[in-house]
């Protein structure tokens, strides 16, 4: 395969990143709100996003990304293929987010959450500076392979005309007649990402260690 | 929009037709899956360093890549190493290898967390190599990663979804085949998703049942 | 003299269950009152409720003569008082727990300077400073930047300690500040917790530790299912002859050489 073909790959996979990284931004903020409603007493907040993560993890990526693709149009919103693409992802990681951030919030020890009540903390200040950290921490391992697993779950944008790194394989692959070539060189991009990812991912959780050896 | 379904009753016999293939690859793809899982985390447990080494990298490709591209790979490149597959068995094989990865992976953790001491004793009452992993190993196993397991073979029936871009004639690709010749494609996906919705909801509820009788054997301990 | 603390009626129940059954308990203001009875008569329930982690489901508490969540009305009427004047009579509480509670993503510094800025709004290096200066209180000035996981359980107590001080409180509430702690760790604990009641602080301790509660204590309170059986100084609370759910306590608390010497 020739240079000019993989840096076309290379060049496509920029747009994966990018696609992926603000799926796992939105996705991780509204993972925490999501959880933090499913976590509520009130009803009204609990059910929605209970309802929320059970759509969105029971749905298969590709229906939820052709549903908001092709909904987007008829509720007289004309966005570009990689904004409703973008959403797709951000609604699905959100909800598996949610569902992990909620274990992380469920073990946060009741003690260190009472001594900060004592020290009067307003109950917003007391979940951004104590619940979140811990609960961030606590779940960090599940928060990269769930990264990581957006990061492979965005080539199915593809279907939807983003040309990303799947996308463009798949048109050098019609183009050149060398699929095999093609999409094991995507594949191994895919890899390397994922690696990078893995490795920032090491990166956080040996900054969070917090005096543990 | 009208939200008209009159359509899906013209093609009812078809839509239920493609349901049973997503559910029969479904199967197919869980059960083989799961079989040669099983014998790659042998494999990497127990088997010679090569072996292993050789395994653990492909389980480690197998993960570290889109299923969708794994799929075109097998697809589109193997008629040019002379493996023609039509689609269903393409899917079906590329299903069966990509869950075999992720279920090696959890039953390889299942294979760690059982306790040494308990192999040990094992091996002081007399039994064989497979004797303990038959009578003591799968066991004490299967306890420890049945959650993983069902996990696992729910996201896999929502992988199946992805088979449609290589034409294997399941539910998605049918569904919105027929969805975009009545012009009803929106309502089409809408049915889609509820039939994925439920049927995840369905299996979700059976695994924890499965779970919960698994741990009223008294296996666990917990 | 208004008491520090005063409680009036106190009945706590979990559903059915009645922990608390109706305890009147005043806590001098200077002085050290210690709680004492055995495993499950109600004495953290009691400690948490003053420090208004546990809602009282009767009764009055006010916290030099300011009434703490509910007022009562001469009807006899509670209603639940606006949450800024909880957390105004709140603040002059300060609470240690058995598992000293640190967070544990902050350093040690962190822990004691953090409610200084975030909840006293003071700039960062006036609540470094003052933060650090309740370090060197408790002897761990040099330990200031390490993690609670890198301190050993007295010193991370001693920071506890440290962080509830920052906040200058007029009241130190003390739920078994020395039962997980090893036996060589406690002393280093309870010098810190002699050097604070020397300094006047008004204290409620939760404690096992009988030889502490008869020398620095002031005031002993026996809590017996419930109900405050006993409540006096400790010569009073400890001579003989004693009430005898006090004498069969000590003996299965204590070994029988501590309970010869009191
Ligand atoms: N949140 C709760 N819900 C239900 N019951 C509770 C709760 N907290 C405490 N109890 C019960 O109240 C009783 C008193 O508990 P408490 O912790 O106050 O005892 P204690 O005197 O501090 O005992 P110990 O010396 O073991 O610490 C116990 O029977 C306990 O089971
Ligand atoms: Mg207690």
């Amino acid at each position: 395969m020739s240079w000019t073909l993989f840096l076309l790959l290379v060049k496509a996979s920029g747009l994966t990143v990018a696609i992926s990284a603000i799926a796992i931004v939105i996705g991780l903020t509204l993972g925490m709100v999501v959880s933090a409603g499913m976590l509520s007493p009130n009803l009204l907040l609990s059910m929605p996003s209970r309802v929320f993560v059970s759509f969105f993890r029971g749905v298969p990526l590709l229906v939820q990304l052709l549903l908001i693709y092709n909904l987007l149009p008829l509720l007289g919103l004309n966005v570009p293929s990689v904004v409703a693409a973008v959403a797709g992802l951000s609604l699905c990681t959100a909800a598996y987010q949610a569902e992990n951030l909620r274990g992380g919030f469920l073990s946060v020890p009741r003690g260190v959450v009472e001594a900060a009540d004592m020290a009067g903390f307003r109950p917003f200040q007391l979940f951004w500076r104590i619940r979140v950290p811990i609960a961030f921490k606590l779940t960090l391992p599940a928060l990269v392979s769930e990264a990581i697993m957006i990061l492979k779950s965005s080539s199915l944008v593809s279907v939807v005309g983003v040309v990303e790194l799947t996308r463009m394989a798949q048109d050098l692959a019609s183009s050149t007649y060398k699929p095999l070539d093609l999409y094991a060189a995507a594949g191994g991009l895919y890899l390397a990402i994922n690696w990078l990812m893995a490795g920032l991912g090491r990166l956080l959780e040996r900054r969070l260690r917090w005096g543990r050896a | 929009m009208t939200f008209d379904l009159g359509f899906i009753a013209q093609h009812l016999p078809e839509v239920i037709e493609a349901a049973g293939t997503t559910l029969m690859i479904w199967a197919a793809g869980a059960f083989c899956g799961l079989a040669l899982g099983f014998l790659v985390a042998l494999g990497r447990r127990y088997g010679p360093a090569p072996l292993a080494v050789l395994l653990g990298v492909i389980v480690e490709l197998l993960r570290g890549t889109p299923f969708l591209v794994q799929l075109f790979l097998l697809y589109f490149g193997g008629p040019f190493i002379g493996l023609s597959l039509d689609p269903i068995p393409a899917g079906v094989l590329g299903l069966t290898c990509y869950a075999a990865a992720y279920y090696s992976e959890i039953l390889r953790a299942g294979f760690d967390g059982v306790p040494a001491g308990h192999v040990e004793a094992a091996a002081c009452v007399g039994f064989s190599g497979w004797q303990t992993i038959r009578r003591i190993i799968l066991p004490e196993m299967a306890v420890l990663v049945m959650p993983a397991l069902v996990n696992m073979t729910i996201l896999l029936l929502k992988e199946t979804a992805v088979l449609s871009i290589i034409t294997v004639p399941e539910l998605t690709m049918v569904t919105s085949a027929i969805g975009s010749e009545s012009y009803a494609f929106v309502e089409a996906l809408f049915l889609l998703a509820l039939f994925y919705w439920v049927m995840v909801e369905i299996c979700g509820h059976l695994g924890r049942f499965a779970e919960l009788r698994l741990a009223r054997t008294g296996l666990v301990a917990r | 003299m208004i008491a520090a603390v005063s409680v009036t009626g106190l009945v706590k129940r979990f559903g059915q269950a009645e922990v608390l059954r109706g305890i009147d308990l005043e806590v001098p203001a200077g002085r050290v009152t210690c709680l004492i009875g055995p495993s499950g008569s109600g004495k953290s329930t009691l400690l948490r409720c003053l420090a208004f982690l546990e809602e009282a489901t009767e009764g009055a508490i006010l916290i030099g003569g300011e009434p703490l969540g509910f007022a009562v009305t001469p009807d006899g009427r509670r209603t639940r008082l606006p949450s800024g004047r909880i957390r105004a009579v709140r603040s002059q509480i300060g609470m240690v727990f058995q598992h000293f509670n640190l967070w544990p993503h902050m350093t040690a510094l962190g822990n004691v300077s953090e409610a200084l800025k975030t909840v006293r709004r003071l700039g960062r290096s006036e609540a470094d400073d003052r933060a650090m200066a309740q370090l060197r209180k408790v002897g761990l000035q040099n330990r200031a930047n390490l993690y609670p996981s890198q301190l050993s359980g007295g010193q991370q107590q001693r920071v506890a300690i440290a962080r509830a001080l920052a906040l200058e409180p007029k009241i130190m509430l003390f739920d078994e500040p020395t039962s997980s702690l090893d036996p060589e760790l406690t002393g280093e604990v309870l010098n810190v917790m002699r050097a604070l009641a020397a300094d006047g602080m008004t204290m409620v301790v939760v404690s096992h530790e009988i030889g502490f509660a008869a020398s620095v204590g002031h005031q002993i309170a026996f809590l017996d299912h419930g109900q405050l059986l006993l409540r006096g100084t400790p010569q009073e609370v400890f001579r003989k002859p004693r009430h005898a759910r006090l004498d069969q306590f000590l003996d299965t608390y204590l070994d029988r050489g501590a309970a010869m010497l009191l």
